[in-house]
């Protein structure tokens, strides 16, 4: 124990035998509030000690206190409402006092009292194991949360990092083809700029795009011959940015040039809305 | 009261009321008070028993806590009406608990008739817990009582406490 804790040491003997008074007790009281556990132990044992101390003063009481007790509990009128808390409690603790009486016959009273204690001792360490089994299934749980909140995040750090990958890839193939598209009347402030294989697919990336409406998205196309292909469909974040993949183009070569519409969401097979983004070229 | 409350009942004070009336008898003194504390102290408990917490101490503590606690109530009630019985006293009341305040070289369990561990303490431990635990007194009226100052009745309650609790531990 540490020096500043001795006071207190003295102190819980007082307070578990009656004995402190004035500003001792005040002391105390307040130090017992404030949650020390050394404290706790000390008095749960002084208590115990002193119940085993009383169990040796045992008296057998005058028979008519039982019968007055029984008859005064008979009518009380909470005993309904109480009973299914009470009755359990009290068959517990005449089963404790039983089995520790099982001692009775051939030891001391010494012996009886710890016994009992043990067997109180037992179902408090119970009650404890049982809380502890609790706390760490609540913790578990918590972990289970953040692992899958973790995966999510590895899923997504995944999911970009391929994307980028595939971007590096790109920028490192000689064959590969910088398209750049420009805003168009009804996007001015648009620019696009498409990196793409024929044989490859590719990855567009947008600036200066006005927010996707909810139900609308946009639609990059491949004209060869004239004729516009789907190229894939991509919304664009707040700040109007996307990168989208686009897939390889089947038969779709020589591409003239490529455009993006706003098209109803999902995409659409041939170009309805109007025009955001143009190239000059392929 | 249905017939399983009742059983239950009875069982409990089987087991207990032996220890609560040997407790209440030593702080009462008189046979027919200290009956009528133990059936408070019962009553109380049945009425209490759904708070109980195994956690904070055996069935066994927690009666002995609450026999003690009625008993004091009762012995602290009868001093105050003589008290009123004998106006213009100036003794202290811890002089008044023991008639036999005036030696307090007297072992004082030939008083409560005390037997096993309290009665293998050392004299001078054995006699401030007693006068604590079966006398009600607190630290300050033990040291009056006794003319020992209050720092030697605390060591002298730590040690026997200690000691109570070595020689109770010791049967495990």
């Amino acid at each position: 124990m540490t020096p500043a804790h001795e006071r207190y040491d003295e102190l819980a003997a007082g307070y578990a035998v009656g004995a402190l008074d004035g500003a001792d007790l005040r002391e105390f009281q307040a130090h017992l509030e404030s949650g020390c556990q050394t404290c706790r132990r000390a008095l749960d044992g002084y208590g115990a000690a002193l119940a085993a101390t009383a169990r040796e003063l045992s008296e057998p009481p005058p028979p008519h206190v039982k019968t007055r007790l029984l008859a005064r509990v008979a009518r009380d009128p909470g005993a309904l409402a109480r009973r299914s808390r009470v009755v359990p409690v009290l068959r517990w603790a005449a089963s404790v006092a039983l089995a520790a009486g099982i001692a009775a016959g051939v030891s001391t009273a010494y012996l009886r009292a710890t016994y009992e204690e043990r067997i109180a001792a037992m179902a408090a360490e119970a009650a404890g194991l049982r809380a502890q089994v609790a706390e760490q299934t609540r913790t578990l749980v918590g972990l289970r949360e953040q692992l899958a909140e973790q995966e999510r995040t590895l899923t997504m750090v995944r999911a970009e990092s391929a994307a980028q990958a595939r971007m590096l890839a790109l920028l490192q193939d000689p064959s590969i083809h910088v398209v750049s598209l420009d805003g168009l009347p009804a996007a001015p402030q648009a620019r696009g700029r498409l990196l793409w294989k024929p044989d490859g697919g590719g990855v567009l990336i947008t600036t200066g795009l006005p927010p996707t409406p909810p139900d609308k998205t946009y639609e990059l196309w491949a004209i060869v011959g004239g004729k516009p292909l789907p190229a894939g469909v991509f919304t664009v974040d707040a700040e109007g940015r996307a990168t989208a993949q686009v897939p390889v183009l089947e038969g779709a070569t020589p591409v003239d040039l490529f455009a993006v519409t706003l098209e109803p969401a999902g995409g659409v097979p041939a170009p309805t809305g109007p025009m955001v983004l143009a190239s000059k070229q392929a | 009261m249905a017939g399983g409350d009742r059983e239950a009942l009875a069982r409990f004070y089987d087991a207990y009321a032996p220890l609560a009336f040997g407790l209440i008898r030593r702080l009462v003194g008189d046979p027919d008070e200290a009956a009528d504390v133990l059936q408070d102290v019962f009553w109380e408990l049945w009425r209490a028993a759904g708070e109980y917490d195994p956690s904070r101490g055996s069935p066994a503590a927690w009666v002995t806590v609450r026999a003690r606690s009625r008993g004091i109530d009762r012995m602290r009630a009868a001093r105050r009406r003589d008290e009123m019985l004998v106006p213009g006293t100036t003794e202290p009341l811890a002089a008044m608990a023991d008639p036999r305040a005036e030696d307090p070289a007297t072992a004082v369990s030939d008083r409560w008739a005390v037997r096993g561990a309290l009665a293998a303490l050392p004299d001078s431990q054995r006699e401030v817990i007693e006068l604590a635990y079966l006398g009600g007194l607190t630290q300050s009226e033990i040291s009056l009582r006794l003319r020992q100052p209050l720092g030697t009745v605390k060591t002298r309650i730590r040690l026997g406490m200690e000691r109570l609790r070595e020689l109770m531990g010791a049967a495990r």
